[in-house]
């Protein structure tokens, strides 16, 4: 009883200590949640006993800095590299290869003891199943080494500084010196040093995307705004950049304990997950390991019940098993992948973990970063309001889209007031490059115009000159608006020209008129309901909209060299005439919508996870397809009904929106639920933590999820995903890191390449397997003849070494490259528990029918090779004993020849040289029969895989040179054999190839019958 | 995550309480994850699959043998070269014996006698011809007709003189001059000389440096005379005898191993290869302790 007790104690306390973890990793995925921002400045310097105006003390902060350490992040704990070698010898497969090498020892190990001093094949064999594993392993290594250095980007080496206030004084020091505590100065340009709180902003923007996936330039300012701190605008987080202004504060975090440092502990925090093809390995490696042993079990009692001893029949045993081990498979299934690898990485998909190619094939859910990865994270001008109608500008990366008539008056007095009323320039010396790519330095939306004006009206810098600018008053948040005044172009117009910008409703308060078709309208009722609509709609787009008007000042009242104050505002600013609307938004990257599509019809879901504001990420969905046309969500359902959003049942509504603050009140079965029932789904405003919760949701779900990205949010999803994929030129190193695989180009289309490739490998590999596993049975069946009937033993050990790793690589490999039997975009991602890599009626194909014959062909060699030399099949049977008989130098043939045991040994490597022989011409047959599992091979085209047919003569040629090349006898046991011989197995390898055909036929004619459901793999 | 684990779990439990129905489930009626019709077409499936497969063997085994000559092999690839054997032949080619322990050479003289008695003089008058020596013995088949049974030559155990164990019936064994008998392999049409050159073996000292001594050789000269060549097959030459050379050791070291390689000498057949130690040679070992 005590006893029991104990037990039960001890594993309690293991219990806790687990759920200890995992409560520890559950409170780092809860939110945020710090007050610094909401109490009062005061109660802040209190807190951190600093003070606003003149900063820390030095002798404090030394202080500090000593109980806090240096502000920055830990470096993500590297792999070391042995541990990442060792990984690559700790495969599925891999340990299978161990465990044969070790009974390959343990017998040559049982074989010495017993003095036999001759039989070194058990060691060799060992020898060999070692040095593949460490081959193969050092070559998915190289691999995995090559793109991780195409990946590896370069660290910025240069410390950062920053303008740190202490006793009074400014002083500019290193950024890892910084305290809590400190009073910090920033400027646009800077990054931020660590996550402050601003005490005084001067415009103060920051670019939040890589934190928050805000493409929106964030305002900061010292009001608290929010209780949420992400939210609030009086916290500026470590990492992210100021874009323009200037401001101060008080650091109130630093290093690890920054919002970024914890999303990097988070993502170190959550484990990686094992790759399907990893757990399919893993259940073909179970079906192997069972059936060999199934196998030697029965042969083990099989060889006990004819009379051997126990000794023997333990060697048996084991080397039944070791034979079983299929040892050209690891070798085949790594270049398989290799090859993958390299064929993605030329349409720029780098692969950081060989395994991890086939996993977007599949992959069933997609869980998509908006900004940068579906959007080009760039404001382009979408969409333009004038003569009352929407018009749509070219939003596509390379300009190749539709453009709307520009020939309207009122275009052109827009285009003018965009063009003017803008500060934003191009950086110098950029004439080769494309407009939309070219650096600006001013905020998003004026850069927008700026690029938008310079591809309508062209070179804007000119046109600026000819319109001098007297006076202007940037956009602030207070105004809404920004002015500028011109001088007109003709020298002898005199009047000034005001051009105004901002907010709509702002800049239509103080309109007047309104220009239709180039003539001025007064604004009445009618007009400015048109307005409303199209401001409305244009907004509804999740586009940001901007009004403009203008007017031509009084000559008289404001002659030439009238000096303007933009502060006072000492000219006309009402009574404007209204030009129209201009709306911008980050748009779709052009590939998107097409490969959102593919993906579809691929069976994958698409689902948007985006830390942008739901409006925005629910228009990009609806443009790039993730929501599809006609599909409603529960509010849009509620409008078109026009009852109350209870009311309606959500289940009849496809797509969904779900932003953050709704996903923290959602208990996990809810969110499961709403995945769901809505095949359409949009998060927004998501944390990091809660994108890890939608990944881990989509894989209860039993999803297999692939999670694109390129910020430092997205890294902690990246890592838990089956597969994630980072962006290679907008991606930040913690993304990429995380990630398993990088675009390199930042096309998500290349998703779909992906996909289809991983598909098409799995497939593939498929085929070489079934292909590889074939021979196993044949290269078998001699030395299970051999004990049971004591032939002579038919093949030895190194002629299988032979097969498995020299001829018969080539051409499984070459199996890699078989097109697609069928267009496997438009099926579904496989059932990862049901669609299995190797499963019974392969092996069982493969072992039991195709291994049978080829197994008889073999022997028909074998017995042929025999008869002919002088000992007929019923002799052999029986023979084994004196045949091996070392002593006996003359044993008695079929028609009384006497033989020398050397004799009767080059006579028993001709039988190897012959069962090899007919190995593989059974393998040449059994290779094209594997090009198509279903299609007939003609369909498929015969001679379409030129590397299957070079494979072929490549196999063809081995196989002459061991058997003919002078010295092969006594190095590797390969004799030179009669040519009549290689013809014996031919109808055999004919045979193979008509009872597959006749097989496929029958599949494809009768799916789902009983022949179907036996032998289709 | 914790999700992932519950699952697993899940899964053992799963695979835990199937194990028991993997044999027999009586819901689905289902024995090792079959029903019984589904096992017995798939048996069926299988028997007529491997009944066509053994057929189709069979057939082509059948047809192999049709190819197959009853008197001759169809190729003699390993056989260029005949290996050699002694009698007695000892455990493993080695010939120990004690002079004064009857037994430890008893065994031998028993394994001579059992091995010459085929050739008595009487069993070869009896059944062999008495052919013109030093010329081969050929009974060529004409065409299509067989020239069968083929007749054999004698070889008398008289021939092995002193060895013959008709005079010494313990083959010298008891007095320390040992006989031993060396015989060339069968192997069909073999010339094993030219010019009317008979072949003879010879025998030697491995180890340089020690001797022998004093050796005879029965028949005189150690010949394997041409008359007892070609061989035509245990099919058609059913009374064939093959020749024999006796050597006898006069004066053994007594107490000290011996290595002798005894050696066919001929002009048509080629010795030295390196990798079969039996190919017209035979080595074995000689300690005969006092």
């Amino acid at each position: 009883m005590f006893e029991m007790g104990g037990g039960v104690e001890v594993k309690g306390g293991k219990k806790t200590k687990k759920e200890k973890k995992k409560e520890r990793l559950e409170g780092v995925k809860k939110e945020m949640d710090i007050d610094d921002h909401e109490i009062p400045i005061e109660d802040l310097e209190q807190r951190y006993n600093t003070n606003v105006t003149t900063g820390m003390t030095s002798t404090f902060a030394r202080q500090v800095l000593e109980r806090d350490g240096p502000n920055e992040l830990k470096p993500p704990k590297g792999t070391p590299e042995y541990v990442k070698f060792a990984r690559q010898l700790a495969g599925g497969l891999q340990c299978l290869m161990w465990v044969a090498a070790a009974i390959c020892f343990i017998a040559f190990g049982i074989e010495l003891a017993r003095g036999n001093f001759t039989c070194f094949d058990n060691l060799y064999l060992a020898i060999t199943l070692i040095a593949v594993v460490v081959v193969t392993g050092c070559f998915g290594y190289y691999q995995e080494f090559k793109s991780t250095n195409i990946i590896a980007s370069f660290k910025n080496l240069v410390p950062q500084q920053a303008l740190v206030i202490r006793d009074g004084r400014k002083d500019t020091i290193s950024a890892k010196e910084l305290v809590v505590g400190d009073l910090v100065e920033v400027k646009g340009g800077d990054r931020i040093p660590a996550d402050i709180r601003i005490i005084t902003a001067q415009s103060c923007k920051v670019d939040n995307s890589s934190l928050t996936g805000e493409s929106e330039p964030q305002t900061r300012s010292p009001e608290c705004t929010h209780e949420n701190p992400m939210e609030t605008k009086n916290i500026a987080f470590f990492s992210t950049t100021v874009l323009e202004g200037v401001a101060t504060g008080v650091i109130i975090n630093t290093g690890d304990r920054t919002i970024i440092g914890r999303i990097a502990t988070l993502a170190s925090g959550v484990g990686n997950e094992k790759t399907p093809i990893a757990i399919e390995i893993e259940h073909f490696v179970d079906i192997i390991a069972g059936l060999a042993i199934f196998f030697g079990f029965t042969f083990f009692v099989v060889a006990l019940f004819i009379g051997y001893s126990f000794l023997e029949a333990m060697i048996y045993f084991m080397a039944i098993v070791v034979a079983y081990v299929p040892e050209g498979l690891l070798a085949t299934v790594t270049v398989c992948l290799s090859l993958t690898a390299k064929r993605l990485a030329r349409k720029n998909c780098v692969v950081k973990n060989l395994e991890a190619v086939e996993t977007l094939g599949s992959t069933s859910v997609i869980c998509s970063d908006k900004t940068g990865t579906l959007t080009q994270n760039r404001m382009t001008v979408a969409h333009l309001w004038f003569d009352n109608h929407v018009h749509s500008a070219d939003t596509t990366e390379d300009q190749s889209g539709q453009s709307f008539d520009q020939s309207s008056e009122t275009w052109r007095s827009l285009a003018r007031v965009a063009g003017l009323c803008n500060r934003a320039i191009f950086r110098p010396d950029q004439e080769g490059i494309p407009i939309p790519r070219r650096t600006v330095v001013g905020d998003a939306s004026e850069t927008a115009l700026l690029k938008f004006t310079e591809l309508t009206i062209g070179n804007i810098e000119q046109y600026r000159n000819r319109f001098k600018k007297v006076a202007e008053l940037p956009f602030n948040s207070t105004n809404k608006f920004a002015l500028s005044i011109h001088e007109l172009e003709d020298p002898l117009d005199l009047r000034y020209l005001l051009v105004m910008k901002g907010a709509p409703e702002r800049i239509l308060e103080r309109c007047s008129t309104i220009l239709i078709k180039g003539q001025e309208l007064p604004l009445d009722e009618q007009w400015t309901e048109a307005f409303q609509t199209a401001y409305m709609d244009l907004g509804g787009l999740g586009e940001r909209v901007l009004g403009f008007c203008n007017i031509y000042l009084n000559e008289k009242e404001f002659p030439r060299g009238f000096s303007f104050d933009p502060d006072e505002l000492n000219f006309t600013t009402s009574n404007l005439c209204f030009c129209g609307l201009v709306s911008m938004i980050d748009p779709p990257r052009a590939t998107v919508p097409d490969a959102v599509m593919k993906c579809r019809t691929a069976g994958i879901r698409v689902v948007m996870v985006t830390g942008d504001h739901p409006i925005t990420a629910k228009a990009i969905a609806a443009n790039v397809g993730i929501i599809s046309e006609g599909s409603e969500t529960v509010e849009d359902i509620a409008i078109r009904k026009r009852i109350p959003v209870e009311r309606v049942n959500p289940r009849e509504a496809r797509a969904c929106v779900i932003n953050g603050g709704q996903l923290k009140d959602m208990s996990s079965d809810e969110l499961d639920d709403a995945l769901r029932n809505h095949p359409e789904m949009v998060f927004a405003r998501t944390s990091p933590q809660q994108k890890l919760i939608i990944v881990e949701s989509c894989q209860r779900l039993g999803s297999i999820v692939a999670v694109t990205g390129d910020g430092v949010n997205d890294s902690p999803a990246l890592k838990k995903a089956d597969i994630g994929i980072a962006m290679g030129i907008a991606g930040s190193d913690a993304a990429k890191n995380a990630a398993d695989m990088i675009l390199l180009d930042d096309n998500f289309a290349s998703i779909v390449t992906g996909v289809e490739q991983g598909r098409l490998i799995f497939d593939n590999l498929k085929k070489s397997i079934a292909y590889t596993l074939t021979k196993n049975i044949p290269e078998l069946t001699p030395y299970l003849i051999y004990i049971t009937c004591s032939i002579p033993l038919p093949l030895g050990c190194i002629t299988i070494l032979f097969i498995e790793l020299a001829t018969d690589i080539y051409p499984s490999v070459s199996l890699a490259y078989e097109k697609a039997e069928s267009d496997i975009m438009n099926l579904k991602p496989r059932n990862p528990r049901r669609d299995r890599l190797v499963n019974e009626s392969l092996a069982v194909y493969s072992y039991f029918q195709i291994g049978a014959i080829q197994s008889f062909a073999g022997f028909t060699d074998y017995f042929t090779a025999m008869a002919q030399e002088g000992w007929f099949p019923l002799l052999c049977i029986g023979l084994r004993g004196n045949w091996e008989d070392t002593h006996l130098q003359d044993m008695q043939d079929s028609y009384g020849q006497e033989w020398s045991f050397s004799q009767r040994l080059y006579q028993q490597y001709t039988c190897y040289t012959v069962f090899f022989v007919s190995i593989e011409i059974c393998q040449i047959s059994d290779v094209l029969i594997r090009k198509t599992r279903r299609l007939s091979v003609f369909t498929q085209g015969f001679f379409r895989n030129k590397v299957l047919m070079s494979a072929i003569v490549f196999q063809i040629l081995l196989g002459n040179l061991l058997c003919y090349c002078p010295g092969m006898p006594n190095i590797f046991n390969f004799m030179p054999i009669r040519g009549q011989w290689w013809a014996v197995p031919i109808p055999y390898g004919i045979l193979i190839f008509v009872y597959d055909e006749i097989r496929k036929l029958g599949v494809r004619r009768a799916p789902g019958s009983w022949w179907d459901q036996e032998l289709y793999y | 995550m914790s999700g992932g684990k519950e699952d697993e779990e899940n899964d053992r439990k799963e695979h835990k309480g199937s194990w028991g129905d993997f044999f027999w489930n009586p819901r689905t009626q289902e024995m090792m994850g079959r029903t019984f019709k589904s096992w017995g077409l798939i048996l069926l499936f299988y028997t007529v699959f491997y009944a066509f497969l053994g057929g189709m063997f069979v057939l082509t085994m059948y047809v192999m043998l049709l190819t197959l000559d009853e008197y001759k092999p169809t190729w003699q690839d390993r056989l260029t070269t005949p290996g050699m054997m002694i009698r007695p032949r000892g455990e493993s080619l080695e010939i120990f014996y004690n002079l004064q322990d009857t037994e430890t050479w008893d065994r031998y003289v028993q394994t001579l006698d059992n091995f010459l008695k085929p050739y008595d003089n009487s069993i070869q008058v009896q059944n062999n011809d008495n052919c013109i020596p030093d010329q081969y013995f050929i009974q060529e088949d004409s065409g299509e007709v067989r020239n069968n049974p083929k007749r054999a030559c004698q070889f008398n155990r008289t021939m092995l003189d002193f060895c013959s164990g008709l005079d010494d019936r313990y083959y010298g064994y008891q007095e320390g001059r040992p006989c031993i008998i060396i015989k060339l392999n069968r192997v069909i049409g073999m010339l094993p000389g030219r010019d009317g050159q008979s072949p003879y073996i010879t025998c030697a000292s491995k180890r340089e440096g020690v001797t022998l001594g004093p050796i005879q050789f029965y028949p005189p000269n150690g010949s394997l005379n041409l008359m007892y060549y070609p061989y035509y097959g245990s099919k058609a030459q059913i009374n064939y005898t093959q020749p024999l050379v006796a050597v006898k050791f006069l004066n053994v070291t007594m107490n000290k191993e011996l290595s002798v390689e005894c050696r066919i000498n001929s002009n048509t057949l080629v010795t030295g290869n390196q990798r079969d130690k039996f190919a017209g040679r035979i080595s074995f070992k000689l300690r005969i302790s006092a």
